[in-house]
């Protein structure tokens, strides 16, 4: 018989990665303030945590302390996208007071920088932050 | 008490770890155009945790798969960080991937 715990947490340990890529740039750019979906995302971690402790077995202790760490690492990564827009690494929602702030410094973007196709790695090996502009004749 | 889910929990966040470091030192020294090969090993490991008896082992290696399948979405977005001199780009040639002129026709995927 095929062995499923394997297969459970492989979806957790990637949802919950998805969610961290995702989501945390959804919830950053839609709080004004990132302090209290820090402090929701630290607690859910923790009852997680704590409910994997009581799991009647170890897929769903796997997966409640899987994605229980995940959102502890999602309340930090928080901070970090809050620097990636203060500094102009991801997009700023105009709509939000604290990143109208940032673009009122005059270091965040409205665009995505990261929203491209890479230059071929076996065509070019200069990157796009030495190249001369290109100017149409 | 059950210690195995919170230890898994953990190991998740080391492999997760690891993969922020592979993924840097992939796309630096091959360039993000092995992106499939990655992905296939994940895959492969998550088909192995299905034959592995015991739930504990299985658990890990399914951990770790899912983990090489985010890294295999991580590579293209890397490479624009690479780019944007965000990070050191390789002025070295680069290996081609075997396939590469199939991978080509196939739009990287990313999250």
């Amino acid at each position: 018989m095929l062995q499923t715990s394997g297969l459970w947490l492989a979806l957790a340990t990637f949802l919950s990665i998805w969610w961290g890529h995702v989501g945390v740039r959804w919830l950053e750019a839609k709080s004004a303030d990132i302090r209290p979906p820090m402090v929701a995302l630290i607690i859910a971690g923790l009852i997680l945590n704590v409910a994997a402790l009581f799991a009647p077995n170890v897929t769903i202790g796997g997966v409640c302390s899987v994605v229980g760490i995940a959102l502890w690492w999602d309340a930090f990564e928080l901070v970090r996208q809050d620097r990636r827009v203060r500094h102009g690494h991801a997009p700023a929602n105009p709509n939000n007071p604290r990143h109208a702030r940032y673009l009122a410094e005059g270091k965040a973007t409205l665009h995505d920088p990261l929203d491209r196709e890479p230059s071929d790695p076996f065509v070019d090996t200069q990157p796009t932050a030495h190249r001369k502009p290109e100017i149409a004749s | 008490m059950m210690w195995e889910g919170l230890a898994i929990g953990l190991f998740s966040l080391g492999i997760i770890g690891f993969g922020f470091f592979w993924v840097i030192r992939m796309e630096y020294h091959l360039g993000y155009l092995w992106w499939p090969y990655p992905l296939l090993f994940g895959v492969g490991i998550i088909v192995l945790s299905l034959l592995v008896a015991d739930a504990g082992w299985s658990a890990l290696l399914g951990v770790t798969g899912a983990s090489f399948i985010w890294g295999a979405t991580e590579l293209k977005e890397q490479a624009v960080r690479a780019d944007l001199g965000w990070f050191p780009r390789n002025p070295k040639p680069k290996p081609l991937p075997p396939f590469a002129s199939v991978i080509r026709k196939i739009k990287a995927p990313h999250l």
